[in-house]
């Protein structure tokens, strides 16, 4: 999956603006809107929102968890765990990026944010790799991995999804008697 | 003339009602979702979902047919217009990771629907199984006008399911749980490994092999990631 496929996902989580116009509600397909009062606070999903930042017609407020004292807890937290510890939020890593890169004069500590989050992420890809190269050199056939997000599975899906396929093609066709083994690379 | 926008846009077609329930569009999108997710990432070709898909066009088609009434640069009508945008890149990246599946794997998909029973739900859609079978003709001739009757006659024919390598059920998967299963078998990788069996939490995420999972892909109880 590409990784703008899994930012085109993140971005339909809802997080705050604060308009500066006023509109009635929008019936969209896939749920109501609004309705936008200038200074008034309304959820709304992040593609909304970065467009209507871009045209300058309204604020955006940070996401709870996007908060210095927060952040550094959980940094903390992830680098005494050895196992993953449970995210501020499934699509951190991509609301920081689209949230900092368009509103960061809305954001407080913006700089910190940023590096704190990249912390995270480096710990807990580094765990990552740590644990797919023990479930390969162990044999595994099942892992629970359950507080990773999507945007770490897919750092390493392709590689890990093709090298144990091509491992397991070949031990298959070293049992004698195995399945009809059809299956080949294409 | 904002009126038409307004419409709060909970018009199901008819045509399914006799199929499931009634869904709302936010679910139908949500289902749309799902589909798309399951299709990228499952080995095979899955069941096939028309009747979302003719109600996803249905709801592009009257949304479209209604911006189309009011003026343009209207604030309310560019986020319509983004979001038919959004669902319809969904829409098609489905359809064409079906597509690609079904070039890749095409004698054996035809070889699945034709011996599945009646009742069963079928894998290809009309449009669908009129591509495989002209696709299937069309690579045959290229192969007879190529090759094959240059190749001495007894060497002539090619069996098309020996010759195009199957899907692999075996391969590994990540998926996520979204009901409780029990009593999962894992096969060994290894001859020293014994076989053992996994509970799936609802919530949890997993890596495990496909062939095990692929009959609670169908009916809904996990979700591939």
């Amino acid at each position: 999956m590409d990784p703008s496929e899994v930012e085109f996902l993140a971005e339909k989580e809802l997080v705050k603006i604060i308009p500066n116009f006023s509109l009635d509600k929008i019936y969209l397909i896939g749920g109501d809107i609004g309705p936008f009062n200038p200074g008034m606070p309304v959820e709304v999903p992040v593609w909304l929102a970065l467009n209507l930042k871009q045209r300058q017609k309204c604020r955006i407020v940070q996401p709870d968890w996007m908060d210095v004292a927060k952040l550094e807890e959980i940094r903390e937290l992830e680098r005494k765990e050895a196992t993953f510890t449970p995210v501020p939020s499934l699509y951190y890593m991509e609301l920081t990026k689209l949230l900092l890169n368009h509103a960061s004069d809305n954001i407080p500590k913006a700089d910190e944010i940023r590096t704190l989050v990249k912390d995270i992420w480096d710990t807990r890809i580094a765990k990552l790799r740590l644990s797919a190269d023990s479930f390969i050199s162990q044999q595994e056939a099942h892992a629970k991995l359950d507080n990773l997000t999507l945007m770490e599975i897919n750092t390493t899906r392709s590689f890990l999804l093709n090298s144990l396929n091509c491992m397991y093609k070949l031990r298959s066709n070293l049992q004698p008697g195995s399945s009809t083994g059809k299956a080949q690379d294409y | 003339m904002l009126d038409a926008l307004s419409d709060d846009g909970s018009n199901v077609s008819g045509a399914d009602d006799a199929l499931e329930d009634l869904v709302t569009p936010a679910e139908l999108i949500g289902k749309l979702e799902e589909a798309w997710l399951n299709e990228k990432f499952s080995p095979e070709l899955l069941e096939n979902k028309s009747e979302m898909v003719e109600c996803v066009v249905e709801q592009l088609t009257h949304m479209e047919a209604n911006l189309q009434r009011v003026r343009k640069g209207d604030v309310k009508a560019s986020v319509h217009r983004m979001e038919i945008d959004r669902i319809r890149f969904v829409l098609s990246s489905y359809l064409r990771s079906r597509l690609q599946k079904i070039e890749t794997f095409f004698p054996h998909v035809l070889e699945k629907e034709k011996s599945r029973a009646d009742g069963d739900p079928s894998f290809l859609s009309p449009e669908e199984f009129a591509f495989t079978k002209e696709y299937l003709a069309n690579t045959e001739t290229y192969l007879k006008s190529v090759a094959l009757k240059h190749m001495p006659p007894n060497l002539q024919t090619v069996d098309m399911l020996k010759a195009v390598p199957e899907p692999c059920l075996d391969s590994f998967v990540f998926l996520r749980v979204r009901e409780r299963q029990e009593n999962i078998l894992v096969e060994p990788e290894t001859d020293e490994q014994r076989e053992y069996v996994v509970d799936l939490e609802e919530g949890s995420q997993h890596l495990m092999r496909y062939r095990t999972i692929a009959p609670l892909v169908s009916s809904g109880a996990v979700q591939l990631i």
